[in-house]
Order: C-alpha cells, then sequence, then structure tokens
C-alpha cells in the first residue's frame, strides 16, 4: 500500500491522565510526549503501574486525558473509533459469535452485501491462518487461535493504528514466537502503526523499532532506544548489538521501584 | 454401581424407593388413609379425576394462567430489566422502588388483586405477572448493568454505534443472566399460581386441592401435589435444555 498521503500519525503532546484514588486523584500518567510515525512499530515496556496501558487508553480513547492533548492524523481522539484498533490481552472476542461472526461484527459498518461481508471474514481469517475454522465459537479455540481470531476482527475494521495491550502475555512461549511471526508479517503488508505494550524485553526487541522504557510514580517515559535497521537485526538475531538494548532495559527496569499491582 | 445406572435410571430409582417408604409408613399400623393414604388409594383417585375430567380441566385452566401470567411478566421484566441497567435516569428513578417491591410475597399481593381486578381470571394474571417480572427484572438488570467493559471499548473500537452495540453487545452478553431469571420467574409462576388459585377461584390445581379439604379427601389433594411437583420439575428440565442451546457459550 503506497499511500500518498502516509495515514496512521499518531502524537501525545504532554498527555497526562488521573484516576480519582481513594485519597484524592493519583497521577496515573505524568505529562508525556509520544510521537508515532505513520507504519512504525513502537513498543512500550515497564514495570506494571508505570502507565503504559494507561498511556494506550488514551490513544484508543477509552480514558480522558486530564491534561495535553492526543491526534490520530492531525484529529483529537474523542473516544473510541475504528481508525484506531485495539487487540486485548483478554482477547475481549463475543462469545456469543462465531469466529467469522466476531469478524464479520467488525465489518458491519462498511456496508458491504451479506456475501462480501462473510468473504471478506473469511479472507481476514485466512490471513491469521485459521481458513476453515470461521464456524468455530471462541469457547472452542486455543488462547493462540483466539487471539489471531481478535487480530483478525481488528485488522478487518481497517485502522490507521494497531494498538495491542500485553496480547500474548498469556500465551506459551512455543505459541507467542509463532504470534509474532504472525504479526510481523502481518504488519508488514498492512504497513498500519503499531504501539506495542508488553512487559517482556525478548519481545520488544524481536517486534519493534523503537522502544521506550517506562517506570512508575508517576507514569512517565524515562528513556528511549532506537533498535536500527531491521533486516540488519533480523540477520544477526541474538547480537551484541542486542545484548547491549536488552542490558540497558533491564537495568531500568531494575532500577525503577517495582509496581505495587501485579 | 449408583454410577454405573447412570443419570437416567438414578432418577426412577430414587421415586421409587420413595414411594416404598410413602407406602410403607401409610401401611403402619395406627396411620389413619385419611391422613396419609397409601399409594393406591392415590392412584385410584388419579385414575377417577382423570375419567371424569377435572383433572384435564384444572391442568389446562392452570397452565393457561401460568403461561399468560409469565409471558407478560417476562416481557415487561426483559424489557424494564434492560431500561433500568443502560438508562441512568430511568435506573435511578425505578430501582429503588422496585427493590422494596421485591421482598413482598405474592400471596400478600392476592387480597388486593382481587379487590383491584374481580375475582376472575385478571387477578391471577396480575399475581402471577407481578412475581414472574419483578424476578426478570432483577436478573436482567443485574445482567445488563455487568457487561465486561471490554466487550463495550472492543465494540465501540470496531465502530458499532449505539443500537448495533445495544443488541450484539449488551444483550447477549446479559443474556445468561436474563435466562437464570426467566428459569426463576418460571418457579416462581407456579409458586403464585398456587397462591391466587387457593383464595377466590373456581377452578384450577391450587382450587381443587382447596376444595378437597372441605371434603377431607387427602388422596385428590396428593394428586394434585403430585401433579403439581412433576409439572414443575418438568417445565424447569425444559428450560434449562432451551437455555443450554439459548446461551451455549456459557458453562450451566
Amino acid at each position: 500500500m503506497d499511500a500518498a498521503v502516509p495515514q496512521g500519525a499518531v502524537l501525545a503532546t504532554a498527555a497526562e491522565i488521573r484516576f480519582k484514588g481513594r485519597r484524592g486523584p493519583v497521577q496515573a500518567l505524568a505529562p508525556t510526549d509520544l510521537a508515532l510515525a505513520p507504519g512504525s512499530f513502537t513498543a512500550l515496556i515497564g514495570p506494571s503501574g508505570c502507565g503504559k496501558s494507561t498511556l494506550l487508553n488514551a490513544i484508543a480513547g477509552f480514558a480522558p486525558l486530564a491534561g495535553g492533548r492526543v491526534t490520530v492524523d492531525d484529529a483529537p481522539v474523542r473516544g473510541p473509533s475504528p481508525a484506531v484498533g485495539v487487540v486485548f490481552q483478554q482477547y475481549a472476542l463475543f462469545p456469543w459469535f462465531t469466529a467469522r461472526g466476531n469478524v464479520e461484527f467488525a465489518l458491519k459498518r462498511l456496508g458491504l452485501s451479506r456475501e462480501a461481508r462473510r468473504a471478506q471474514a473469511e479472507e481476514a481469517l485466512a490471513e491469521v491462518g485459521l481458513a476453515g475454522r470461521g464456524d468455530a465459537y471462541p469457547g472452542q479455540l486455543s488462547g493462540g487461535m483466539k487471539q489471531r481470531v481478535a487480530l483478525a476482527r481488528t485488522l478487518a475494521a481497517r485502522p490507521k493504528v494497531l494498538l495491542m495491550d500485553e496480547p500474548f502475555g498469556a500465551l506459551d512461549a512455543q505459541t507467542r514466537a509463532a504470534m509474532h511471526e504472525l504479526l510481523l508479517r502481518i504488519w508488514s503488508t498492512h504497513r498500519t502503526t503499531v504501539l506495542f505494550v508488553t512487559h517482556d524485553v525478548d519481545e520488544a526487541l524481536v517486534l519493534a523499532d523503537r522502544v521506550h522504557v517506562m517506570a512508575t510514580n508517576p507514569g512517565r517515559i524515562v528513556e528511549t532506544l532506537e533498535l536500527g535497521d531491521r533486516a540488519a537485526r533480523a540477520v544477526a538475531e541474538v547480537g551484541p548489538e542486542y545484548l547491549a538494548h536488552r542490558n540497558r532495559i533491564m537495568a531500568l527496569l531494575r532500577h525503577a521501584p517495582a509496581g505495587d499491582e501485579m | 454401581m449408583i454410577r454405573m445406572l447412570g443419570r437416567i435410571g438414578r432418577v426412577p430409582l430414587a421415586l421409587a424407593g420413595a414411594v416404598l417408604l410413602w407406602w410403607g409408613a401409610s401401611a403402619l399400623p395406627g396411620v389413619n388413609p385419611i391422613f396419609l393414604p397409601s399409594p393406591p388409594l392415590v392412584a385410584a383417585a388419579f385414575r377417577e379425576l382423570l375419567a371424569d375430567g377435572t383433572l384435564l380441566s384444572d391442568l389446562r385452566i392452570s397452565l393457561g394462567r401460568a403461561a399468560i401470567g409469565f409471558s407478560i411478566g417476562a416481557v415487561l421484566g426483559v424489557l424494564v430489566g434492560l431500561l433500568t441497567a443502560r438508562t441512568r435516569l430511568v435506573g435511578h428513578a425505578v430501582t429503588p422502588m422496585l427493590m422494596l417491591l421485591r421482598p413482598i410475597p405474592a400471596i400478600a399481593l392476592v387480597p388486593l388483586a382481587i379487590v383491584w381486578f374481580g375475582i376472575g381470571e385478571g387477578s391471577k394474571h396480575f399475581v402471577i405477572a407481578y412475581t414472574v417480572f419483578l424476578a426478570v427484572w432483577l436478573g436482567t438488570h443485574h445482567g445488563a448493568a455487568s457487561v465486561a467493559g471490554t466487550y463495550i471499548r472492543a465494540s465501540r473500537s470496531l465502530g458499532a454505534g449505539h443500537l448495533r452495540e445495544f443488541f450484539e453487545v449488551v444483550v447477549p452478553a446479559a443474556a445468561p443472566h436474563i435466562v437464570a431469571g426467566l428459569r426463576m420467574g418460571a418457579a416462581l409462576a407456579f409458586l403464585s399460581l398456587v397462591a391466587a388459585e387457593l383464595t377466590g377461584a373456581s377452578s384450577g390445581i391450587g382450587f381443587r386441592i382447596q376444595e378437597a379439604r372441605q371434603f377431607m379427601q387427602t388422596d385428590v389433594m396428593f394428586v394434585n401435589l403430585i401433579l403439581l411437583g412433576v409439572l414443575g420439575a418438568t417445565l424447569d428440565a425444559i428450560f434449562v435444555a432451551i437455555s443450554r442451546r439459548l446461551v451455549h457459550w456459557e458453562v450451566m
């Protein structure tokens, strides 16, 4: 896709979020700047309570800002919108719909004919490796397959930005590695802007081009790492550069005071 | 051994055991058959009621009343429950009143229902509909008010409007609770049916029990009591089977 105007630019300027706590408001996210270039892959990493999900929720339009602004392609975020797709850690699939029904839910706003919608849903499921599984209900699928359906559903809505909130946190290591491969393959064809929240250092290093490390009290970004050329990294795999990045992030996470919720 | 009999075999066996105990108790010396009629006596009464048509006509009338009352109460309960759970204004205005009405037993309403709707069918339908309504309302309200936030978030970020969010997310997400409310309502419909028929009725299973008391026909009482038990248990089993299919994703 060679869109003349690159789409999916996210800009957060002094975005701040407060929650009502038992003893007055709690600053979940200190005023934070974040820029996601169209088609980029960015990871947010940090201990629990560092506000990484909060920042993601602000971009998704789920959490109102206490200050600052968040825009997607220069339009301020006022609430959830299909331009910004979200993949949740707990899948959030509708158990009363089949896998295909879940994907079709995202397609309904496009005003397609019933046949076209069904065909597109099948196509989306095939893209995530679930061809022919459209009639299965989420309850009949494994965790990895559920997250594949969720990914197909979110992409079917044709988002310009894809937000992923620890999407593979509940999966075993092997399934997780397969999902990484799938996600990168899909990202290389769709080229949506991806923001990926994780607490797994290796996951961030394998997937992203840029990693923001966050800390708690208050939630904020403390350091940004540019990981460099993706093709070279793929060849080198776990080379000296990878280890240097890994050590740096581990050091930052160690020094950060541990969050109180987990 | 118990396992080998399976689910199907266990139920008749347990019932047969209960009948044997009853038979034994009724055969004890000094037990007056007026107080505890033996199973053959009750079976004879059953055949008699069946032959003269009383039983079937009572059954038809009572089931008709229960069905009409249940339908009215269930439809209203689901509608009002969805409203009180999903619209703040209606919720704040109506919920406290319903919470206050909920503990009032159906029997206590029968005299008022007779004053309002007369001795005819209206008062029976009202009492049944009222009890069913409150049970169904509570289930629906609870279900629709506790829809998981991630479902709503997912629905909105997938571009669904308010109508689609309501019918394709809120209602199915609340469905397991709605179905539980309907099941409770069906059981309560039976309770309030008999309550309404015990006073101010001239037909129906409840009336027949009351009438049998005046003539000391305990065998007739037993026939109708067993009938109520079998009817209630059968309806509940049918209800469970239907709801298993209706909300198949929910483990019940």
